[in-house]
């Protein structure tokens, strides 16, 4: 086993992003080996990761700002692992996606590893100065990457993802120092160590419900605005469809997850000390993501808007699970957030293809692509039923825990989403899928080649690790379950807790 | 005969001010003025070896001048400004004539600001001042263009105006408690002047804030700072503007402390006006060395927090602990500042530099910012460093700054003004990615050119300090915490 493997993981990305800047030719291959050692050390602390057990692990510690209580802390357990290797995959097969970018190759490639440090900081971090730090970090490179590459409005969703996102996070920065200036360690010493500081809210002297209910509700904006939750997702849509491709994969499968994360490692362990409000406010701002999210994509003309609002439905299965607080429900929403970073990734792909093969993604003026992109419409075609939940796939599964799992404790909610959503969620991908792809071919897209083999690769790659999860759920289930239980296990179930 | 040994701690003053006579009298005979430059550049850096390496707890000149961690902290500040501005100007003034002038001004003004953070009586303090003053007063018409010299008239207007309120206002700190001396003058004000206590401390507070560019006594530093040469508004926002922020503490904290409820009011109006205007007005600017300015009251503004937080410190259990971050806070986001201040300037140095050499006449808009990326990529990057940290993007000392003096402020309980600041960083930002986008996303309008090797040294400087202080703050709040207890009790 390495020693330090996060921080290696880190550290390798950051300086392949420097040589990648400096590259003057074949930055892609500098980004491609960059991106790999980590996906390597993630896939070996994957397997010597230990499932049963509820501490850190692969924990690192080290004195940074001793006068702050600030340290340099990094661990993994449960909630952490799936991310991280779910960012260290998606990060290799995004830059085997982009083989062809050409148009300033060396930052473009420096640029995605930027992003993978930045993610990989937030979901290793438990210190919250650290986390802050890595949770800023990833706002740059996604500023560049949708202001240079990005489409016609690309400046104004560049500054207007920026700022948005960066108010949120100032007021979860203001939150932490709710939390910071109120708690003392028993020396008298502060720190920022976030394990220790989310615990100390259950100490109703120290923390009043009053003060509790504020720093919750600041900390719960910050990761609900990243999410993107309904009401807070109007940021998302502009930045999605004026990003990269590779930007936008990005963006939904590695950024959105930060604020689940946030969801799994802050709220959900302070849920018992907070008002109960916050739990119908949750459940409620959840169910209105998933069938709002649905009926928005249901009405776009843009096949990658569709897609865009199409994460904010699937993202609400994370805070419904969640929120509905049953082993079942929490296992199913970590899940949801593994099975998520991967499907988004092939339906913005397949949207991404489509705008530089064909020029356009505009869901009316397709028709037929299958006839000339046969490989392609074979792999959208896969990732369109995984994402409206085709059993076999590792969307059913994670969405089928979490209804299930919710229907326990708000079977009301619960109902609705299955009402409104699941019928709508697969019309507009059956729909937009016909049009698009089959049917005759339109005579203007005669002419139209099939997608480039290192696409196809990436997309494939995808698919196959869709269907395995799909199949075998329990090579990270299993890990979940833990993490799951473990958030659980201080605290009562929401009917001990007295809400239902 | 005078015993040097016991002057040690003032070696650095001292050799800025023989030097600056030295390059005046030396400009008479010498031809070359490049020669000049790296004197000064020399002489900086050793007055920096000095200042922070002198023995600090001495004072010296019946009880005017201490050399105390926290004089130290603004000498280090000062000086490090000056240094930068002086490495940039190798290229700038090395043929021109009358370059020795500009080295020697640098260098009295230097001195005068290391000056006020020393003082510990306001004879002595309004003499620094003055001193200070004077030699920028100068500086910024150095050009002699019209727009200098329009710059440089309102600025002296302007800085006599606020330099005759600030007598004044020392004039009856004087007359109720008949010393000149700090310390002293805490220990009388205690007693009941009636209005008096209360004119004063309005005199006084209007003369620093016309120096710190408060809001409302900010309006000449847009069109100063827009005017005067790109090099000398470096000095001007980062290091002149400083001294004022040196001086009020040392007023502000020890001698007026008496009066602590009534400057705190004062504060937290200027802090919460200075800031939300600085940003909003920011917002509608087109020419970036206007921006910067705005930024600079801004960012005066959330300095001057500093002062709410030791206000509010006063009744809290853990006062001093409270009004020391508070203090400390304060002083890293001077220093940041400073840093990224200086940087920022000589970058709009740079870009007037290549604009003007293609015959255009107003480098400074933003236009000319355009594609800066790729004609000057090492100004762009570091550029964009400083905006980020003037956003107070981690990891920069900008953020390390904000983090403190922020989280002091909710420490105080001031909740309030912290999430304005906050709200007003958000705010910021967007003027700031502005100049970033035209930087970074807009086509270039011209060919890359060759960037002047002193500006990329100086830029290249700050921003490692500008990172350096972000990924290892522990050794400057450390030294900011020492520099804070020196104003309060003990």
């Amino acid at each position: 086993m390495i020693s330090n493997a996060i921080t290696l993981m880190i550290a390798v990305p950051l300086i392949g992003a420097v040589l990648c800047f400096a590259a003057k030719s074949q930055a892609r291959i500098v980004a491609l080996v960059a991106s790999l050692v980590p996906l390597l050390i993630s896939l070996q602390m994957y397997t010597g990761f230990d499932k049963t057990s509820k501490l850190m692990q692969f924990v690192e510690s080290y004195n940074w700002v001793p006068s702050l209580g600030v340290k340099y802390t990094v661990g993994v357990d449960g909630i952490g692992m799936p991310l991280v290797l779910l960012s260290t995959i998606v990060s290799v097969l995004v830059i085997i996606y982009s083989w062809g970018e050409h148009d300033r190759a060396n930052q473009f490639f420096a640029l995605l590893l930027l992003n993978e440090v930045g993610v990989l900081g937030v979901f290793t971090s438990l210190d919250f100065f650290l986390f802050y730090i890595f949770w800023e970090l990833v706002l740059i490179p996604m500023f560049f990457l949708i202001g240079n590459w990005g489409g016609p409005r690309k400046s104004y969703a560049a500054i207007k993802f920026f700022i948005y996102t960066h108010i949120a996070s100032l007021i979860m920065l203001l939150a932490i120092f709710g939390l910071y200036f109120t708690y003392r360690m028993p020396d008298g010493s502060r720190t920022f160590d976030m394990l220790t500081l989310i615990q100390a809210t259950s100490d109703k002297v120290l923390f009043p419900p009053a003060l509790v209910n504020v720093i919750f509700a600041g900390l719960l904006f910050g990761f609900l605005v990243k999410m993107p939750a309904f009401p807070f997702h109007t940021w998302l849509p502009d930045a999605h469809v004026e990003a990269p491709t590779a930007g936008s994969v990005l963006l939904a499968a590695l950024l959105l997850k930060m604020g689940g994360y946030g969801i799994f490692r802050v709220i959900l362990p302070m849920l018992p000390n907070v008002d109960k409000v916050f739990i119908t406010i949750i459940a409620i701002i959840a169910v209105l993501s998933i069938v709002y999210g649905a009926f928005l994509a249901l009405a776009q003309k843009d096949l990658k808007k569709m897609v865009a609002y199409s994460s904010v439905s699937h993202m609400g299965f994370v805070t419904l699970g969640a929120v509905a607080f049953t082993w079942l429900s929490i296992q199913g929403a970590m899940f949801q957030q593994f099975s998520h970073g991967l499907i988004t990734c092939v339906l913005f792909m397949s949207a991404g293809t489509i705008q530089h093969t064909v020029g356009t993604r505009i869901i009316a003026d397709l028709g037929g692509l299958a006839d000339r992109m046969p490989k392609f419409a074979v792999l959208m075609l896969a990732g369109f039923m995984a994402s409206l939940g085709l059993p076999g796939m590792s969307g059913f599964v994670a969405e089928f825990t979490v209804l299930a799992g919710s229907y326990a404790t708000l079977p009301f909610y619960t109902l609705i989403v299955i009402f409104f959503s699941v019928a709508i969620t697969a019309a507009y991908h059956l729909w937009s899928m016909q049009k698009v792809m089959f049917g005759p071919i339109l005579p203007k897209y005669l002419d139209v080649h099939d997608a480039h083999p290192y696409e196809i690769a990436s997309m494939t790659a995808f698919i196959l690790l869709i269907i395995l999860f799909g199949v075998q759920p329990a090579l990270i289930t299993d890990i979940m379950g833990t993490a799951a239980y473990q958030v659980m296990e201080p605290v009562k179930t929401l009917a001990q807790m007295g809400v239902i | 005969m005078v015993n040097l040994v016991h002057y040690a701690p003032l070696y650095a003053e001292g050799l800025l001010t023989a030097l600056a006579v030295l390059i005046l009298f030396a400009g008479l005979f010498m031809k070359s003025k490049a020669m000049m430059g790296y004197v000064s550049l020399v002489g900086l850096a050793l007055s920096l070896f000095l200042a922070l390496t002198a023995n600090t707890g001495s004072i010296f000149f019946f009880d005017t001048i201490s050399v105390d961690p926290l004089s130290q902290f603004f000498k280090a500040t000062f000086l490090v400004v000056s240094l930068l501005v002086v490495i940039a100007s190798l290229t700038r003034y090395k043929e021109s004539a009358g370059g020795d002038e500009f080295y020697a001004l640098l260098l009295l003004a230097t001195v005068g600001m290391m000056v006020v953070s020393s003082s510990i009586d306001l004879i002595t303090l309004f003499v620094g001042f003055e001193l200070a003053s004077l030699s920028t007063y100068a500086l910024a018409a150095f050009d002699k263009s019209r727009r200098n010299l329009e710059a440089a008239m309102k600025y002296f207007i302007f800085g006599s105006a606020s330099s005759a309120l600030m007598l004044f206002g020392f004039s009856l700190l004087y007359g109720m408690t008949g010393t000149t001396r700090i310390s002293e003058i805490a220990a009388t004000l205690t007693a009941d002047f009636g209005p008096a206590s209360l004119i004063a401390l309005i005199f006084v507070i209007a003369g620093f804030a016309f120096k710190m560019a408060l809001v409302p006594f900010h309006m000449w530093a847009p069109d100063t700072y827009e005017g005067a040469p790109s090099l000398v508004s470096a000095l001007l926002a980062a290091g002149s503007k400083k001294m004022g922020f040196a001086a009020a503490f040392r007023v502000l904290f020890v001698a007026m402390v008496a009066l602590r409820v009534e400057w705190y009011l004062a504060f937290a109006i200027l802090a919460a006006v200075t800031m939300t205007l600085g940003n909003i007005v920011a917002i509608w600017q087109n020419n970036v060395r206007r921006i910067f300015a705005y930024s600079s009251v801004a960012q005066a503004g959330y300095i001057a927090i500093a002062f709410v937080v030791v206000g509010a410190a006063g009744t809290l259990p853990n006062s001093a602990y409270v009004a020391q971050t508070g203090i400390a806070g304060g002083l890293l986001l001077i220093l940041g500042h400073a840093l990224m201040k200086t940087g920022a300037f000589i970058a709009t140095a740079v870009v007037a530099y290549m604009v003007l050499r293609e015959g255009k006449t107003d480098p400074d808009d933003i236009s000319s910012y355009a594609g800066l990326s790729k004609r000057a990529p090492i100004t762009a990057f570091c550029l964009l460093i400083f905006m980020f940290a003037l956003a107070g993007i981690p990891p920069t000392a900008g953020y390390i700054g904000k983090f403190v003096l922020f989280g002091s402020a909710i420490n105080a309980g001031l909740v309030w003004l912290a999430v304005l600041a906050i709200i007003n960083s958000a705010i910021s930002l967007y003027y700031y990615l502005r100049i970033i986008m035209y930087m970074y996303l807009r086509p270039a309008t011209g060919p890359k050119i060759a960037e002047p090797k002193g500006y990329m040294a100086a830029l290249v400087l700050t921003t490692i300090g500008v990172i350096w202080i972000g990924v290892n703050p522990q050794p400057f709040i450390d030294y900011a915490m020492q520099a804070a207890a020196v104003l309060l009790p003990h």
